[in-house]
């Protein structure tokens, strides 16, 4: 599975990282981001609700994003 | 000379008549209204007159009222003061700063409870079991997003005293029908700096917080000439305001359909239902905020921001990520009474340059 390594980088690199790395990928396809910025857990819910994707909070700083469009 | 206000920052500039009288007020001595001498029961009335000014626009009693020279000092005064050592305060994740400060050092832990709120910042009460020693902190309107709460009386009863934080909503929005106390900041209608409004029902509990020898007064320092000037400003900005709606009101859905039609991946904060006009608060996905402000500095814009790259303590807005708004590349608008349109158009065209040039780095 891919996975992007956003440990110790600030919002809103860990989206922006995530998202070019999601492009790469099929629709069905997931992607594992790891982010320790406080900020992205609740960026990513709004991203979520507005690009459409999927994410699951694995842990504190883990988060599986899954491609829906 | 560097103006203390930018065009779109959330500082109001001072009424124009409030500055005149300002200036004046600061050149001449003030006696102490509370002593005997002729000029001292000069300035007494004067205050007085000033009173029933704010309790005419801000819909309270006159003899409810208490000055205050720091208007962030009066969320402790009013809420410790109706605090008591079994009190449940009950807040919501919108309110601001200094409420989240005072819960978090209430008492004992377990003795605050936040109030989820919606996408559109309104609570839902029904499920709070209140008693009547405990308080509730009701924000009439959130002056970074914009946001106003429905009216407190449509929803069902809550049997504690009641905080109205009116220090965005100024004299706009009615206070509930029953309240203990509400904060007031004369900047919401163009007025100085440096001035808050209080108000105490007297039937409430409220007394002192601090060691005082008359527990049932608030007995802060504030300055006279601001204290006049502050109703001034609001006499004169309560008429402007009237004309100043339909402005407004224009130029709000202008600024929203924009952002809608002509940048792409904007998070606007939505309106709830209804919403202060002269605010606007919205993220842009894919952006640095901090990036956005200084670039649109640059080319003569200033505005705030909710990011946490902006921030004085680098922590993103508590108040967008509560109600699910992105927090990073946002920047928030007020739009002041002397606002033009052809300011704002040429605020959106440079807005909308400088998220592509920034995207595309």
């Amino acid at each position: 599975m891919n996975e992007v390594d956003c440990l110790g980088l600030k919002c809103p690199l860990p989206i922006i990282l995530m998202a070019t790395e999601l492009k790469t990928l099929a629709v069905g396809d997931c992607l594992l981001l790891k982010s320790d910025d406080p900020a992205t857990f609740p960026d990513l819910l709004a991203w979520s609700r507005m690009t459409g994707n999927e994410i699951e909070k694995i842990s504190e700083t883990t988060f599986m994003i899954t491609k829906k469009s | 000379m560097v103006p203390i206000t930018g065009e779109f920052q959330a500082e109001s500039p001072l009424h124009p008549a409030a500055a005149a009288l300002l200036s004046e007020s600061f050149a001449r001595g003030w006696a102490d209204p509370h002593k005997l001498h002729r000029a001292s029961r000069q300035v007494g009335i004067l205050l007085a007159e000033a009173k029933e000014i704010y309790a005419r626009h801000l819909g309270i009693r006159s003899d409810w009222i208490h000055f205050l020279g720091e208007p962030g000092l009066g969320f402790h005064l009013a809420i410790s003061g109706l605090l008591r050592p079994n009190s449940t305060l009950f807040y919501t994740a919108t309110d601001r700063e200094e409420v989240l400060a005072l819960a978090e050092s209430h008492l004992a832990p377990g003795n605050s409870r936040q109030i989820p709120v919606d996408h559109f910042g309104q609570v839902d009460m029904s499920q709070l079991d209140a008693k009547t020693e405990d308080l509730l902190v009701w924000q009439l309107a959130n002056g970074e997003t914009g946001t106003v709460r429905e009216p407190l009386s449509s929803h069902s009863g809550f049997s504690g005293s009641i905080f109205v934080d009116a220090t965005a909503s100024g004299a706009l929005h009615a206070l509930p029908s029953t309240f203990a106390c509400a904060l007031w900041d004369a900047q919401a209608w163009s007025g100085p700096a440096g001035l808050g409004i209080v108000a105490i029902n007297p039937e409430s509990a409220w007394r002192n917080p601090l060691p005082s020898l008359s527990p049932t007064q608030l007995l802060g320092s504030f300055s006279i000439p601001l204290a006049l000037t502050g109703a001034v400003a609001l006499e004169h900005w309560m008429g402007d305001r009237l004309m100043q709606r339909a402005k407004l009101s224009e130029m709000n859905s202008h600024i929203r359909n924009f952002l809608k039609v002509e940048i792409a991946d904007v998070d606007i904060v939505q309106p709830s239902p209804t919403i202060l006009l002269d605010r606007l608060s919205f993220s842009f996905l894919y952006v640095d905020a901090e990036q956005l402000v200084n670039e649109l500095s640059a080319n003569g814009y200033s505005v705030d921001s909710g990011s946490a790259c902006v921030s004085s303590n680098l922590e993103f807005s508590h108040v967008l990520a509560a109600m699910g708004y992105l927090t990073h590349g946002n920047i928030r608008i007020r739009l002041h009474n002397d606002i033009t349109w052809p300011t704002v158009h040429q605020f959106l065209s440079t807005l909308k340059i400088v998220v592509e040039k920034l995207r595309a780095i």
